[in-house]
């Protein structure tokens, strides 16, 4: 059986729920939202890598009992797991092509994008709620995670992080519409977990950079947001917004690399 | 055709190296002095742009990325492989290659510029330093390379660093504490990550592995040590690398 704990379908709750669709998986969905803390969170018994988990409140895959975490790794094993409808290329180019573009998601765009969201969104929401409060902190034991979620409960955002925030965002934009001056899609001539992993980062960025996410500015990546918004599958993984807003569903994400 | 452009068999370079040797794929070896900033000059920027190492060329198609690569040279070639068959072991391997890229290794990095190799390099002519500083392509390594020549460390980035090292070296003593390898049973392309990184932590000021605090740990390092393929990626090395290598024997089979 497969269970997949998650939040709304935008960043990296989203790239799992696409694969899962696309591959025509059937799983158990576990919804967890993790800005609520009006209870104890209900999650799977993890092993000593989910605990460590660096996309901190990203989604948990449970597959025979066995906690699967980080997102683009849960796409590369339900590739391994069920071979059918592969959504890697399946060449030696092709597969590397996709594991430098999940690399440069994760390291670069990831930090980015959330910051800027949760700068928008979950700031906001968290004062509305009256969470700024310490007390909160202590749920998480993990320092990295404590120093994420403190940045957002106290909107310390320096205008450094945003300034940089907003770099990785436009390079990641402008990187893309690169690509696509090639291909129709980022990492081989059909579409891939490449393209799925970049999806769940970009959808919500028109309207959260819309400076650098517009029909002016980048044409080919506007246009490729809406050939993979037309999927089936995309369409039933956006449809389990139980917001109605996913893209600004935001928590803290992975750090910014702080050195290399 | 192969060719890797490469620096010492340690941290990024060596992990292609070993995967390489690992293999048994043969390769022309182009050693790049990172310290002589051989990686920015105009000749191998025609060959990676970035102006990052390693590079590999195979037929006549550029690869970077080391941890990328390394997945490329086991899915390319014939050999024994280097990826287990089990997919969560698979996705052990990932998940600590990615621990060791992005949390482990860059700390213990950030240390050893510190300690070792911003010394090194900072008392040459401080106009030279410049412009090879000014002939980094991209503007995130520039950023790194002058934090490192110069030593702008600030006391508490680098007590963070100290922090992660040992926190690293803690869980990858647990893991090894309850498989054989990384990645589970299977010998697997993490281990080859890890040990660029960790066969110099024995030799790293904080202590944070050795027999006493890590023995697990050690006990890896000197399996690795044995393996013939480390024998010969790290006999590749023209300055301290290969020196460090000859420490990695068990205690018992040291000779006096």
């Amino acid at each position: 059986m497969l269970e997949l704990y998650h939040w709304e379908p935008n960043t990296f709750s989203l790239k799992t729920l696409i694969a899962l669709k696309e591959k025509g998986l059937a799983f158990e969905s576990r919804y967890l939202d993790p800005t609520d803390f009006s209870g104890e969170a209900r999650l799977p018994a993890l092993n000593l890598e989910a605990e460590n988990n660096p996309e901190t409140e990203g989604p948990i895959l449970v597959h025979e009992g066995q906690a699967i975490t980080e997102s683009f790794f849960i796409l590369e094993y339900l590739d391994d797991a069920f071979p059918d409808a592969p959504l890697r290329p399946g060449d030696p180019e092709g597969d590397w092509k996709v594991r430098v573009w999940a690399r440069f998601l994760g390291e670069r765009t990831a930090p980015g994008v959330a910051t800027l969201g949760c700068k928008a969104y979950l700031v906001p929401a968290l004062r509305e709620r009256r969470l700024n409060d310490a007390s909160v902190l202590d749920r998480f034991k993990n320092p990295e995670r404590r120093v994420a979620w403190e940045q957002a409960l106290t909107d310390s955002y320096s205008k450094a992080d945003l300034a940089e925030s907003r770099r990785k965002v436009a390079l990641t934009v402008e990187k893309i519409e690169e690509a696509l001056a090639q291909s129709d899609w980022l990492a081989a001539e059909r579409y891939t977990m490449a393209d799925i992993a970049a999806f769940a980062f970009v959808n919500c960025l028109p309207k959260l950079a819309p400076e650098v996410c517009n029909e002016d500015a980048a044409p080919r990546t506007m246009a490729w947001l809406e050939r993979i918004r037309a999927r089936p599958a995309v369409r039933e993984a956006l449809a389990m917004s139980r917001t109605g807003r996913p893209d600004e569903a935001f928590a803290p994400g992975p750090e910014h690399a702080r050195w290399g | 055709m192969l060719t890797l452009y490469h620096w010492e068999p340690n941290a990024n370079s060596g992990k292609p190296i070993l995967t390489l040797e690992e293999k048994g794929v043969e390769f022309e070896s182009r050693y790049i002095d990172l310290l002589n900033f051989d990686q920015h000059s105009p000749d191998y920027l025609k060959i990676n742009p970035n102006g990052t190492i390693p590079a590999m060329v195979h037929d006549g198609r550029m690869l970077y990325e080391s941890t990328a690569m390394m997945e490329y040279v086991d899915e390319a070639f014939d050999g024994p492989p280097l990826r287990p068959t089990d997919p969560v072991e698979r996705w052990r391997m990932r998940w600590w290659m990615k621990f060791l890229d992005q949390f482990y290794s860059p700390s213990a990095s950030m240390i050893g510029w510190n300690a070792f190799i911003g010394p090194s390099v900072r008392d040459r002519d401080p106009e030279e330093l410049k412009r090879k500083i000014d002939a980094i392509p991209l503007p995130e390594r520039r950023v790194v390379w002058t934090k490192a020549i110069y030593g702008t460390f600030s006391e508490a980035e680098l007590a963070e660093s100290a922090r992660r090292v040992r926190y690293g070296a803690k869980l990858m003593e647990e893991q090894l504490t309850r498989h054989a390898w990384l990645a589970g049973e299977t010998f697997s392309l993490a281990d080859i990550n890890a040990m660029n990184l960790v066969y110099f932590m024995p030799a790293n000021p904080l202590g944070a592995v050795s027999a006493e605090k890590t023995p697990r740990t050690m006990e890896w390092l000197y399996k690795m040590a044995e393996r013939p393929a480390t024998r010969r990626a790290w006999a590749r090395g023209k300055t301290m690398t290969t020196e460090r290598l000859k420490h990695l024997v068990r205690p018992s089979q040291q000779s006096a």
